[in-house]
């Protein structure tokens, strides 16, 4: 797939269950939207999350800031959309600011749900219709996944409650925006784990069945790069199977390096650690691959425990050759 | 198991004791960091040592119900099969049951219980705006948690109650939950703009207000005048009911901070959930909260302490021989993990400092996945015999 046509829609939404990287996997899109000529802006939807901390920028606001070149970032608070709403819909600029200082947005979601999930929708369905916007690309690091089911199917619920009315109608355009795959399209962001890949599998036949959305990829996240060949391998077994690694040794020896048993026991300990977790993580991949219809791509286990941009770039380049070969 | 970790600890884990001493224990933390696991292998190992335990889950995987035997978790503690245990070569001294929150069923009950009349309580039950508070209104799952809590808590048929949180963006949520939800239904903005909606004699000051009168015509458009009317009798409802919902809460407090319970944070090495359980220990503090163990899960193994390799040695490796090529892979290799390693290490310094090193648990990446009984045994087995040597 060109990427171009990747980048094809303007809004890029990426979900997925709590911890999986979703985060990540938003930030290394903005990236590859960057290096092709396109202004991004990533928008996390009403949370204080990591995105910042990854581009070294101030915490995000309802106000678009640049994070880093081509690279914007926002935060989108339902309150602050319904003040926004109010103000453009009704001119109801002193009134919206009680809801952003009271908890009526409490109160009023409660009355009807999924209204908080409307406004957020309606927020980003602004930012994609406003032609005038530097925004090439808009990216929505989107609530975990259970939720996300109910943030996108917010817009039908609504519709079907109120059967006319302005905002009946709105809700039909944010659906519009959410079927059309050449305007928008979700991405969903997994782990080869258990309880990620179930969920994967739910949400991506929820989405088609209940929103009417095909998503277009799923992004498996900490893939352990394959370390050796069959042969090598084998020969590793092998060797660890005769107890005597003395080959491996003299190896070192000759080019001029002293392996103590302990080395040689970190050696072998985390060959056989990254084989063990290697063989885990394939089983809930081909798992996944059967229980999806969307293309999966794999990104590989960075060998960091935080992130920072060098780590996100060079994902970066994996989505782009990934996306490439689709 | 291996037979090393145990003769390293003389003296039982930070767990173990509480295991034996605690009648709560309150696992917490953020999201997709193995609480609910470490909830079920706190309560399936308290169960072997002979405690009658229950574990309240919230949400949990389906796979963990049935990892523990059953179809489904209900509201109810259900027992597990003592087979179960049999079949790991477990011998429980003690009981082992296991439910799942049901928020709405329990919010039912503090209606019930809180209602001047059984006629009111059904008023507000039958309440659509009160059907969607178990459902939308942010909290509710956390205040129903500490209610179910102190429910069994008070029906004293368990030795030891094991809760998990409610998987909430912040781990503290829950915390603040009761008092949330107590000034929600006290707000006076809101029954203040409610007024026109009220009944008469409702109890309010009738109040002409512009922008009371502006807002409402607003929102009636966008969500109906139905839903409204709903909303005002709700609260009307609700009236006189408060002071028993505080007094509730205030029993709840005075439960979690008591010695009766202990606080066991979870979290995984990386950078956001250790930011988040460090800040969760300094409020336990400020909260005056028991804290009683830190789990850390999803550790990576540490073998050995990094080996010196001179890229002038790989590079004459790599260009050597199979076993050469196969050394340098396998060098290349242990280099990366030890980065993880230490900087798993490095994000837990903030955290070193909060809590001190004998109340650490650390639990390694398994071979397997705790997805069946056997596995949340092994999970156990790691929590209560590791001590953290930091």
């Amino acid at each position: 797939m060109q990427l171009d046509e990747f980048l094809e829609p303007r809004v890029l939404i990426v979900s997925g269950k709590g911890g999986v990287g979703k985060t990540t996997v938003a930030a290394a899109l903005a990236l590859v939207a960057a290096r092709h000529g396109r202004t991004a802006c990533i928008a996390e939807v009403d949370r204080k999350g990591s995105l910042p901390r990854v581009f070294d920028a101030p915490v995000l606001s309802y106000q678009p800031k640049e994070m880093s070149p081509g690279v914007y970032g926002m935060n989108i608070v339902p309150e602050e959309a319904l003040g926004e709403y109010l103000d453009v819909q009704y001119h109801m600029k002193r009134i919206s600011r009680i809801f952003t200082s009271t908890h009526f947005v409490d109160y009023i979601t409660t009355a009807a749900p999924g209204l908080k999930d409307i406004l957020t929708l309606g927020k980003i369905w602004y930012l994609e219709q406003d032609r005038n916007s530097r925004f090439d690309t808009i990216i929505v690091d989107a609530p975990a996944a259970g939720h996300m089911l109910t943030f996108l199917s917010a817009p039908m619920g609504l519709s079907d409650a109120l059967r006319v009315g302005p905002v009946q109608r709105q809700a039909q355009w944010l659906l519009e925006m959410l079927r059309d795959p050449l305007r928008s399209r979700v991405h969903l962001v997994t782990l080869p784990e258990e309880m990620p890949v179930v969920e994967t599998m739910e949400t991506s036949i929820a989405l088609q069945a209940r929103v009417g959305i095909t998503s277009g990829a799923v992004f498996a996240n900490g893939v352990y790069s394959p370390l050796l060949t069959k042969k090598e391998s084998a020969a590793l077994v092998e060797l660890i199977a005769s107890g005597d690694l003395t080959t491996l040794a003299t190896e070192a020896k000759a080019a001029g390096l002293n392996l103590d048993d302990d080395d040689m026991n970190a050696i072998v300990g985390y060959a056989r650690f990254l084989e063990a977790r290697r063989a885990i993580q394939a089983s809930h991949l081909r798992i996944l691959k059967k229980g999806v219809v969307e293309p999966v791509v794999e990104l590989p286990f960075l060998f960091s425990a935080g992130l920072a941009l060098p780590d996100i770039e060079n994902l970066a380049d994996v989505v782009e050759e990934e996306i490439a070969e689709l | 198991m291996s037979t090393r970790a145990k003769s390293e600890t003389k003296h039982s884990s930070a767990i173990a004791e509480l295991v034996a001493h605690k009648q709560v224990i309150v696992c917490a933390g953020s999201g997709g960091v193995g609480k609910t696991t470490a909830a079920a292998a706190i309560a399936l190992r308290a169960a072997v040592e002979g405690r009658k335990t229950a574990v309240l889950t919230i949400d949990p995987a389906q796979r963990l119900a049935s990892s523990l035997g059953l179809k489904k978790l209900s509201n109810e503690p259900t027992k597990i099969n003592p087979r179960k245990f049999q079949a790991a070569s477990l011998e429980p001294a003690g009981e082992l049951h296991a439910m799942m929150l049901d928020t709405k069923s329990t919010f039912d009950k503090v209606v019930l219980q809180y209602a001047p009349s059984p006629e009111q309580a059904q008023r507000i039950i039958n309440n659509r705006f009160y059907k969607n508070i178990s459902g939308t209104l942010s909290g509710t799952q956390e205040y129903m948690a500490m209610e179910k809590l102190y429910e069994l808590h008070a029906d004293g048929n368990f030795d030891l109650l094991v809760i998990d949180t409610p998987p909430t963006r912040n781990a503290l949520d829950f915390l603040d939950a009761p008092r949330r939800m107590t000034d929600f239904f006290e707000s006076r903005v809101l029954r203040w703009f409610l007024v026109p909606y009220m009944k008469a004699g409702g109890g309010f000051m009738r109040v002409a207000n512009v922008a009371a009168t502006t807002f409402l015509r607003v929102v009636k458009r966008i969500i109906g005048g139905e839903v409204l009317e709903d909303t005002a009798e709700f609260f009307g409802n609700l009236e006189g009911m408060y002071e028993g919902f505080k007094q509730r809460a205030r029993d709840v407090a005075a439960l979690l901070r008591s010695d009766a319970t202990a606080f066991v944070i979870v979290t995984s090495p990386h950078e956001d959930s250790v930011r988040e359980a460090t800040f969760f220990a300094s409020r336990l503090n400020e909260e005056h909260l028991p804290f009683g163990a830190l789990v850390v899960n999803r550790v990576h193994p540490k073998y050995g302490d990094g080996i010196d390799v001179k890229p002038r040695q790989l590079t004459k490796l790599e260009k050597g021989g199979d076993d050469a090529k196969l050394l340098a892979k396998l060098l290349d290799n242990e280099e990366a993990f030890m980065r993880v390693v230490r900087l798993e290490d490095q994000n837990l310094t903030a955290l070193a400092r909060k809590v001190p090193s004998h109340r650490w648990v650390r639990v390694p990446y398994l071979e397997r996945e705790a997805v069946d009984f056997p596995g949340l045994v092994a999970i156990a087995d790691q929590l209560f015999a590791n001590t953290s040597q930091h």
